[in-house]
């Protein structure tokens, strides 16, 4: 494949696509238009508003292709374009049928206009390269040190989130276990176990109401854990709202809610996303939602930039989650190492460093041991002593067996999460149903938590210097031992998982360890994927110590010599890990986050071992979670690899046509029709020069974005003005960053009817050296370019540079291998 | 040179030996002498006999044989004499209050008079032959059986956590722990006085019991609990929960039962009316054109079968 870069001067042939076509077939297509786009229309948006979310051009995909039915079964012939007379296509039926667009129940077989690309390769057009042909050597070095201080102040921040969160839950939860450890102590003994069991419950909904209501009804896209939209974006989509400053709030606020209400979730999740914020925040040195400008940093307010201080962000909040810096380098590169940068992962590893670092120290502050340096993440599996560390060859394959029940019951688990969400987005998709739902799981939680600890038999003998720390329950028990069942419910997760792992034998009776681990397996599995904030990492560690810690107490019964399996909080960890594995199946990054949270390199290869027989296991019934949240949410999400089997697919199959292209010199008039058409919101148009009178396409020589043109269009920067406009100061690169990232909607730009018939030169500002390929590249060598270079819009051309087509990312990403070979996904509203 | 140091090692093996075989004989005395006085003895008052067999032993060991090397001087030796005396006080005083553990109560005194002893031979003064003890008796070897022995002790007294029921300067018990301890014989004596019948025993104890409970849970939190007390607790809660059968039985079933499931009722109640009443979320389809319109998913099919 040539990867021309287009731009040769050809002389290019009338297309067929000439303005007053397009102009025609759009009003055919705004008169077939569903109602609910006509009154988005209308809808007013200011420059500085709710940009994305309210226009539905911008909101759409970059590519609608122009429907058109071809009557007869007649061949659509690339060549004969000019030749096709698009009024007489159209027949009246067809119309018809199309002015009602067919509906389906959501499913995961779709693919979301939402979603669009980022920009992550740069439009080098006259203006950047002057702009960078004008920066010095001197200049260069600054932006490196910038970047450098960005990434310590993304670790400096997303540590201080990390122990604001931490520090709130423990106060919370701590009032609440003790107002309701006092009722409880108290109706055991005097009776009305009932209104303890009501308090409880209420507490919890109550709490988890506060969480709901912000998500929902402020922000939904802060709902869950956060990592599959990171994911998404750090893949190259730009997720709606995903990094703004109040996505943050209410992700912060969110968590404290969710856990400190007693689901069963965690804050490790949402801390990656907060990570991301930050990131996307400090880089930008602006905040548009707060409308506050520092004029710091301005030379990175583009996608390419943001999207690599967002891995590092991510990678930070791995890192002040879990301890784990080199996990979280890993995790950024796991997940986004579509386009990776190989200067970038020592500044990330910086970034992540800085806090650890952060949380660490504002923690042994907290704790009173100032300087003190040893609880390094949110989540503290505790160190695991020299005595129970050993493991034994014979032990291996027990592990083995460990990673493969891991795997079957994390396939459970996303399966029977997979059709709640599937039950969730088609009928619980009001917000205060959202609401109602969750209080109600907060209640049920509480409820079963305190059904379990009244009849659970499971008493041990209380230790006097834990009693403090732990909310210890007596119930039923004798006086001077606690409820085991109580340990494990009555705690926040955190807790629970490291009682697990470093209780000493004997201290969890089998039925107890049995019956936990069922209902958390469904508790947390009901949990994950309503509408509030809150991560799966420490629920699947929870399940998992406890089913690892029950086989670890089994062993002894089944071995020929029992001595050797005394330590049940080895298996307590494998079992995490496989469970973790299962349900999310990471990798690289799952195996050295793990790792680094025990503080223990002897367990790399069991971990690992345990890890990839989960993976293995759980590819077999179905993908890991977060993919599946990604599939349900409609992402165009753009894998490692193209599908297997797609190499017989080429790019003539897989591309739009045709493609709405502009001239060099284009009127006013013709580019603010195609920018308004909500049925084509287009996001790229292909550059073309004319020749006078010919009929062919015309010859590729560039590529614009909409966004500079809708900037271009405010600035009206118009060849009849241009005597006007030399008193004025010329257009700069950095009338498109200020205007960046929540360019104005085509609306909010009034032209005037003298100013239509103006002409616009687009030399200057289009892309002069778009990416094209011939029209018989096979999918996977598109693909791979894609991923590669993080392209939007790949041109498809023909012997003579002719725009044919055009690739986005929507019309790779529907290409998935199902159950029955090569599938393909729809596109949707949605 | 390796011969000398061997020879130079046995003889300070030898040296050593010599007054630790002194505990042996040491150890009767000792025992009796507790016997008749109840305040255990103070640096300065040593029993004479105990002296004089210092003297003996010393003559016949080797070092008196070689003046010069001897590094160990007549102080010192004194002191280490001490040392084991308290030592030997200290292990018969804690073994004798081993069960029921009355450790803290009985053994404080001991405890601090052992601790002095050992502070004088690791304190820095020179004796009048300018030489220290310290010296001598602690870093001479690598057996170092003094810090060994005192940090074996340290231990033990350290998990017992007697310094929280003590006063500051170890002299007595504190207030709360006299106390608590009264209130427990109060307690145990109530147990005696109703042993025949239980049911009986549970109502008419439980204000006492109760009240021996706030006591210890009002130390647990200021962090006044010893080993003693915490026994003492363990043992009266037991003959309380298991041995008298006193604990609460579970007797609302019925209503926790009906709670619980009306609660997992609601659930179910919620995701049916949903599904009943929430009209269900469609997507609208959007028909891309590609290039070739009989491009399909069918016709992807047919490549592959």
């Amino acid at each position: 494949m040539t990867v021309s870069h287009g731009g040769q001067t050809g002389r290019c042939a009338s297309t067929a696509l000439s303005a007053d076509v397009v102009r025609r077939l759009d009003v055919l297509k705004v008169q077939s238009s569903p109602v609910s786009a006509m009154a988005n229309i209308t809808k007013k948006v200011s420059w500085s508003g709710r940009g994305e979310e309210g226009t539905p051009l911008l909101n759409g995909s970059e590519e609608v292709k122009y429907t058109r039915q071809l009557s007869g079964g007649g061949m659509f012939h690339i060549g004969r374009l000019s030749t096709v007379d698009l009024d007489e296509d159209i027949t009246p039926e067809e119309d018809a049928v199309r002015s009602k667009p067919k509906e389906i129940p959501h499913n995961e077989k779709l693919l979301s206009l939402k979603y669009e690309s980022l920009d992550y390769d740069n439009i080098e057009n006259h203006l950047f390269l002057e702009e960078e042909r004008r920066m010095g050597h001197m200049s260069f070095r600054c932006l490196e040190i910038s970047r450098w201080v960005i990434c310590g102040l993304i670790g400096v921040l997303t540590g201080l989130i990390a122990c604001f969160i931490d520090i709130v839950v423990e106060k919370l939860a701590g009032v609440k276990y003790v107002v309701v450890k006092k009722s409880i102590d108290k109706n055991t003994e005097i009776g009305g176990m009932c209104i303890s069991l009501i308090l409880w419950a209420a507490l919890n909904s109550a709490f988890v109401m506060v969480g709901a209501i912000i998500v929902a009804f402020f922000e939904p896209i802060a709902a869950g854990s956060g990592i599959p939209q990171i994911k998404c974006y750090l893949n190259g989509v730009k997720v709606p709202r995903v990094v703004r400053l109040k996505t943050l709030m209410v992700k912060v606020c969110g968590v404290i809610c969710s856990v400190a209400g007693g689901l069963a979730v965690g804050k490790e999740g949402p801390m990656i996303h907060s990570g991301a914020v930050v990131a996307a925040g400090v880089s930008q040195g602006r905040s548009t939602s707060l409308k506050k400008d520092f004029k710091i940093f301005e030379y990175f307010r583009r996608d390419t930039e943001k999207r690599d201080f967002v891995s590092a962000g991510a990678a930070a909040g791995v890192s002040a989650a879990f301890g784990a810096p080199v996990g979280g380098v890993l995790f950024s590169l796991e997940e986004g190492a579509s386009f990776w940068n190989q200067l970038l992962t020592w500044r990330i590893f910086f970034a992540s460093m800085i806090s650890t670092f952060t949380l660490n120290f504002v923690l042994s502050i907290y704790h009173k041991k100032t300087g003190e340096l040893s609880s390094p993440g949110l989540i503290n599996f505790g160190s695991f002593d020299l005595k129970s560390v050993k493991y034994n060859i014979y032990e291996i394959p027990l592990f083995i067996v460990m990673g493969a029940i891991g795997g079957l019951l994390g396939a459970l688990f996303n399966v029977l999460n997979y059709w709640l969400t599937i039950f969730r987005i088609r009928y619980v998709h009001r917000p205060c149903l959202q609401v109602m739902e969750a209080m109600l799981v907060a209640a049920v939680t509480a409820t079963v938590s305190f059904a379990m600890i009244y009849f659970s038999n499971d008493c041990q003998p209380l230790e006097t210097q834990k009693s403090s720390e732990d909310y210890s329950l007596q119930g039923f028990c004798a006086d001077g031992e606690y409820s085991a069942m109580a340990t494990a419910f009555f705690n926040t997760p955190e807790r629970s998982v490291r009682s697990l792992f470093h209780s000493p034998a004997g201290t969890y009776k089998l039925e107890t360890l049995g019956c936990f681990t069922l209902v958390y397996f469904f508790l947390a599995c009901w949990t994950y994927g309503l509408t509030v904030s809150a991560g799966v990492f420490i629920p699947s560690l929870l399940i998992g110590a406890a089913w690892g810690r029950l086989f670890g107490i089994m062993l002894p019964y089944i071995a020929l010599n029992p001595s050797v399996f005394t330590d049940p909080g080895k298996y307590a960890l494998m079992g995490a890990a496989a469970q973790l594995g299962g349900i999310v199946r990471m990798t690289l990054s799952l195996t050295v986050i793990l790792v680094e949270a025990t503080g223990n390199v002897t367990y790399g290869l069991p971990i690992m071992l345990v890890l990839m027989t989960a993976k293995i296991v759980g590819d077999y019934f179905i993908e890991g979670l977060y993919d599946v949240h990604i599939k349900l949410q409609s992402v165009p999400f753009l894998h490692w690899d193209a599908p297997a089997t797609s190499h017989s697919l080429t790019a003539r199959e897989v591309m739009s046509s045709p493609v709405t292209c502009f001239n060099r010199v284009e009127k006013v008039g013709t580019i603010v029709d195609v920018l308004s058409n909500t049925s084509t919101n287009h996001n790229g148009f292909p550059v073309i020069i004319q020749t006078a009178a010919s009929e062919e396409p015309g010859k590729l020589c560039g590529l614009i974005l909409r966004s500079q043109l809708i900037v271009l269009l405010k600035h009206k920067v118009f060849v009849e003005r241009a005597r006007s406009r030399l008193r004025q100061r010329k257009l700069q690169l950095k009338d498109f960053r200020d205007a960046y990232p929540r360019f104005p909607p085509i609306q909010s730009i009034h032209v005037s009817q003298d100013e239509r018939e103006c002409m616009m030169d687009l030399t200057e500002f289009m892309n002069p050296t778009p990416y094209t390929v011939p029209q018989d590249t096979s999918l996977p060598r598109v693909f791979k370019l894609f991923r590669a270079l993080g392209l939007r819009h790949l041109v498809v051309v023909d012997d003579d540079n002719r725009v044919i087509g055009l690739v986005t990312r929507k019309d790779l990403a529907r290409y998935h291998l199902g159950k029955h070979g090569l599938e393909e996904l729809h596109l949707a509203h949605t | 040179m390796g011969g000398f140091t061997l020879c130079g090692r046995m003889l300070c093996w030898l040296l050593w030996g010599s007054p630790l075989a002194l505990i042996g004989p040491l150890n009767l005395s000792v025992l009796a002498a507790e016997a008749s006085q109840t305040k255990p003895p103070s640096f300065l008052f040593l029993p004479e006999k105990a002296l004089d067999g210092l003297g003996y032993f010393s003559s016949l060991s080797l070092a008196a044989k070689f003046p010069e090397d001897l590094e160990i001087t007549e102080d010192c030796l004194k002191l280490l004499l001490v040392f084991g005396q308290r030592y030997v006080d200290l292990v018969s005083c804690l073994v004798s209050s081993a069960r029921p553990v009355e450790v803290c109560q009985n053994c404080y005194g001991a405890y601090s008079s052992f601790n002095e002893t050992y502070s004088n031979i690791t304190s820095d003064t020179m004796g009048p032959k300018n030489d220290s003890c310290q010296e001598s008796l602690m870093h001479s070897d690598r057996l170092m059986l003094l810090y060994r022995l005192y940090s074996s002790l340290q231990t033990i007294w350290g998990s017992a956590e007697c310094t929280s029921c003590l006063t500051k300067d170890h002299k007595g018990l504190l207030n709360s722990t006299l106390n608590f301890i009264s209130s427990q014989n109060s307690t145990l004596s109530c147990f005696e006085k109703y042993k025949g019948n239980h049911s009986e025993l549970c109502t008419e104890c439980k204000v006492t019991y109760k009240r021996l409970n706030e006591l210890y849970s009002n130390l647990e939190k200021n962090g006044s609990l010893c080993i003693d007390i915490e026994d003492a607790m363990n043992v009266t809660r037991r003959l309380w929960s298991k041995n008298f059968d006193c604990t609460v039985k579970r007797e609302e079933l019925v209503p926790v039962i009906a709670v619980s499931s009306f609660m997992l009722f609601l659930p179910v109640i919620f995701y049916l009316s949903n599904f009943l009443h929430s009209e269900q979320k469609k997507r609208k389809l959007i028909h891309p054109k590609r290039a070739k319109s009989n491009h399909s998913l069918m016709n992807i099919q047919d490549k592959f079968s």
